[in-house]
């Protein structure tokens, strides 16, 4: 009997990982890079606008301010969920932000923190519902929210603009640092900021845990509610920096602004590579396509292709994203 | 053409990609005949079932049906020549009418207007069930009926087709001791009607009720066909596993310490009543009952996934109320969950960060994470636990449902525990592992862990604790120290008495 007992070998298992080329290159990121140079190149080919300094650099401020909120709505896609109210989000809070200054006279600054309060409040509904009723998807919850917010945004301000803020305000929208940007800046800095949190902390892992697995997280000890919670506040938070840096640029605000900013900002993550199905996502590639997007929005628009062109090519370029790695697995499979 | 068998199948073999899932199989399959199939989970019986019912087409081998070689390219073939087949989880549309269940697919039609005949298929459905002696409601809603009726009306479904050969995929396994008894009472007269029965059961007892031959499979292998009163218990284990089962516990070296863990009056309506146990530290108690006996909902309540409406929770004698897992771990219980796949692990990621993932505040410092201490760690407790495999890197997904849990279990060890809550933890793992599972339980109980062991396997119940839980109906039914107990006994407190006396009779 004795001898039959099993014993087992010492296992050790392997730490390091052998260096990889194939891992090296092998990355979605990659093929971003080369899709982001076409894109210049073939910008550069049509228009010969396209890449001279001064309307590069504008051209970049325009789409860089709902870029900002590409960040969190990355870390909500990879939990499984989606957030299509953060344009409507945009909107109330530049709303409020406006009326509060020119309507109820209160100091700009304070009118600033309303904003940024009034976006967090937004969030906060949004993941609450979301959490507590289980029942509910996302995208109804979010549905649901997008026309409340717009609504009440319409009430406040009654299809008219509100405007003359002070000329500080201004900074933001137009103001350089060092000659470059102040957009550019806060936006390579919650780039830095989102990929640590993101690919570093505890919580980043959270995120990604609980999009691959809710319930195993959960399990796990993981306070998914909390996580969820936390992440649609720092988007409809991010929605109102949004909101201050866009009413900044157009000296006034409408509550019409920033519409369809939701399906941009999807648009951005997906293609950079956010799994649609949870679970998978970078910052740098969605950085990447953040600047792709941006970049052919403003090259079609130099060579006055009418709007509806670029949904088409984004919509291609989506599908594609979305394609191509079945594509690869699905000739790994034969 | 006159035939001998029903059913035979001769040499069939299936290979999947880099797996032989069956090989050579052999069986016939007499008319008016239950036949009981057996083997360990990933022996190989779905995949035969597959091949069957037409879902899988067989790489060798030849398939009669009555008599003439047969081959199905899709389950609408199979069932067109009268095979049908039932499963534990009952795959019907749970928000349709029990009369749209039983006629899906083959629906009654008008004569002139071929609009569907609704009185005619519920006066039918009635009958069907009649017939079956059972009196539910045609119009009534699959959803709001026990698994034990939804299970006759798969069944009715099944003499609705014409079918010839039923087959029953562990159909006992979510059945009080009661519902299976009328099973039984259904199977034997559809049986005494000529239909041909294969039954399939991890339960000896359904196998010595029901069938005349028993049909054994191991490791995709072909092991043999018994007649059921010519084999023994222990013969047919052998045949199952392929060595004797008292081989695989390691012994017993133990001595328990402190009580660590009380249990006072838990109670929830509807899901279990009264509960009260302790474990020692270094003992293991084992908890065992039928399926649906309310074992996991005892263990979720203990540790902060479900509630409970009364009664008190006692960590070295001073009461907790747990209200998520978090807190749970953090007082020092933990759970391993029963469905490892979808609470257990997240099977995408590597070994490393499933082991890493519910102790990530002490590998961190203000929230960032030290690569090099996870590494360590998953490094450390990953070869704790003997897992196979080359790196921390490899995807768990990669990983034999033996060294999964092993993941799983390695993931409790970072924290500090008291308690461990094993629910069924050799579930859906080959016998290698489960010897592996088994010394690491053992061990855990040596260095001092209070282990509550839940498992629907006697024999592992009977290896493994020290002393015994048994529930029945969400009561604790039974208490005993492990010594000179029997499965007889223990299936006596789980069951009642009445039906085993009448088994052994």
């Amino acid at each position: 009997m004795e001898q039959k007992k099993q014993t087992y070998q010492p296992r050790t298992l392997e730490t390091n990982l052998p260096f990889s080329w194939k891992r090296l290159f092998f990355q979605w990121e990659w093929m971003l890079l080369l899709i982001l140079v076409a894109v210049l190149l073939l910008g550069s080919y049509v228009s010969p606008y396209f890449l001279n300094y001064p309307s590069l650099r504008d051209g970049t401020m325009v789409f860089l301010d709902k870029a900002l909120i590409v960040f969190p709505m990355a870390m909500i896609m990879i939990m499984r969920d989606i957030d299509i109210s953060v344009g409507s989000t945009v909107a109330l809070s530049s709303v409020v932000m406006a009326t509060l200054y020119t309507s109820a006279g209160l100091p700009m600054e304070v009118a600033i923190i309303a904003c940024l309060a009034t976006g967090a409040i937004c969030g906060l509904i949004n993941g609450l519902l979301i959490v507590k009723f289980k029942e509910l998807s996302a995208v109804i919850v979010t549905l649901g929210t997008m026309i409340l917010y717009r609504g009440i945004a319409y009430i406040i301000l009654e299809d008219q603009a509100a405007g003359g803020f002070p000329e500080w305000f201004g900074f933001f929208g137009w103001g350089y640092v060092f000659g470059i940007p102040f957009l550019l800046i806060v936006f390579a800095a919650l780039a830095l900021l989102f990929g640590i949190v993101l690919h570093k902390t505890t919580f980043g892992r959270k995120v990604f845990a609980i999009g691959n697995n809710p319930t195993a997280s959960r399990f796990s000890g993981i306070k998914v509610d909390k996580v969820k919670v936390i992440v649609f506040m720092l988007a409809g938070l991010l929605a109102a920096v949004t909101a201050i840096f866009l009413t900044s640029r157009m000296g006034s605000t409408r509550p019409n602004i920033a519409t369809m900013y939701e399906l941009d900002i999807i648009a951005m993550a997906a293609l950079g590579g956010v799994s649609t199905a949870g679970g998978k996502g970078r910052v740098l590639g969605v950085v990447i396509a953040v600047f792709i997007i941006g970049y052919l929005q403003y090259g079609l628009g130099l060579i006055n292709l009418p709007s509806q062109m670029f949904l088409i090519i984004v919509g291609a370029l989506l599908i594609l994203s979305v394609a191509i790695p079945k594509l690869g697995g699905m000739m790994k499979r034969k | 053409m006159t035939y001998e068998y029903v059913l035979e199948m001769k040499g069939i073999s299936k290979a999947f990609p880099g797996v032989k899932a069956l090989n050579d199989m052999q069986f016939q399959l007499k008319k008016g005949e239950i036949h009981a199939l057996m083997g360990e989970n990933g022996a190989g019986k779905s995949t035969f079932i597959k091949i069957i019912t037409g879902v899988h087409q067989p790489t060798e081998g030849e398939m009669l049906l009555l008599g003439e070689k047969v081959s199905f390219q899709n389950p609408k073939q199979a069932q067109q020549q009268g095979i049908a087949a039932i499963y534990q989880h009952v795959t019907s549309y749970p928000d349709l009418s029990v009369t749209e269940n039983i006629f899906m697919n083959h629906e009654i039609r008008h004569q002139v207007w071929k609009t569907l005949n609704w009185r005619e298929m519920h006066k039918q459905a009635r009958q069907l069930l009649r017939e079956l002696g059972s009196s539910l409601d045609p119009k009534a809603q699959m959803n709001t009926l026990s698994v034990a009726q939804q299970q006759i009306v798969e069944i009715a479904k099944a003499i609705s087709t014409k079918a010839k050969i039923i087959i029953m995929d562990e159909p006992t396994a979510a059945l009080t001791a009661r519902e299976s008894e009328e099973l039984y009472r259904i199977t034997e007269k559809l049986r005494d009607e000529g239909t041909s029965i294969i039954f399939i059961s991890h339960r000896f007892e359904d196998m010595y009720r029901l069938a005349s031959r028993v049909t054994v499979l191991r490791d995709s292998n072909y092991i043999g066909t018994w007649d059921v009163e010519d084999i023994s218990n222990e013969k047919l284990i052998v045949a199952m596993v392929g060595r004797e089962i008292n081989q695989i516990f390691p012994d017993k070296k133990t001595s328990a310490g402190d009580t660590v863990l009380e249990v006072k009056n838990l109670s929830k309506l509807g899901e279990f009543d009264d509960i009260s146990f302790s474990i020692r530290s270094g003992e293991i108690l084992g908890m065992t009952g039928l399926v649906g006996a309310g074992r996991t909902e005892v263990c979720q309540a203990i540790f902060g996934i479900n509630t409970f409406d009364k009664g008190e929770i006692l960590l070295s004698g001073s009461s907790i109320r747990n209200k998520n897992p978090q807190a749970a771990m953090n007082n020092g219980i933990g759970y391993l969950a029963e469905d490892r796949l979808d609470q257990g692990l997240l099977v995408d990621w590597s070994i490393e960060k499933n082991i890493t993932l519910a102790n990530l505040s002490d590998l961190s410092s203000f929230t960032w994470i030290h690569r090099d201490k996870e590494k360590r760690q998953a490094k450390e407790f990953g070869e704790k636990v003997h897992i196979k495999a080359t790196s921390i890197f490899d995807s768990v997904n990669s990983l034999s449902g033996g060294n999964q849990q092993k993941v799983a279990v390695a993931k409790l060890l970072t924290k500090d525990l008291k308690v461990i809550l094993l629910d069924e933890p050799t579930k859906g793992v080959d016998i290698g592992a489960k010897a592996a599972i088994y010394e690491i339980v053992q061990q855990l109980a040596e260095v001092g862990y209070a282990v509550l062991f839940v498992s629907s396997e006697m024999p592992e119940i009977l290896g493994m604790s020290d002393r015994i839980l048994v529930m029945k109906e969400g009561r604790v039914a039974a208490d005993f120290v492990n010594r000179g107990i029997t499965q007889e006994m223990i299936l006596e407190a789980a069951m009642g008495e009445e039906q085993v006396q009448e088994k052994s009779g």
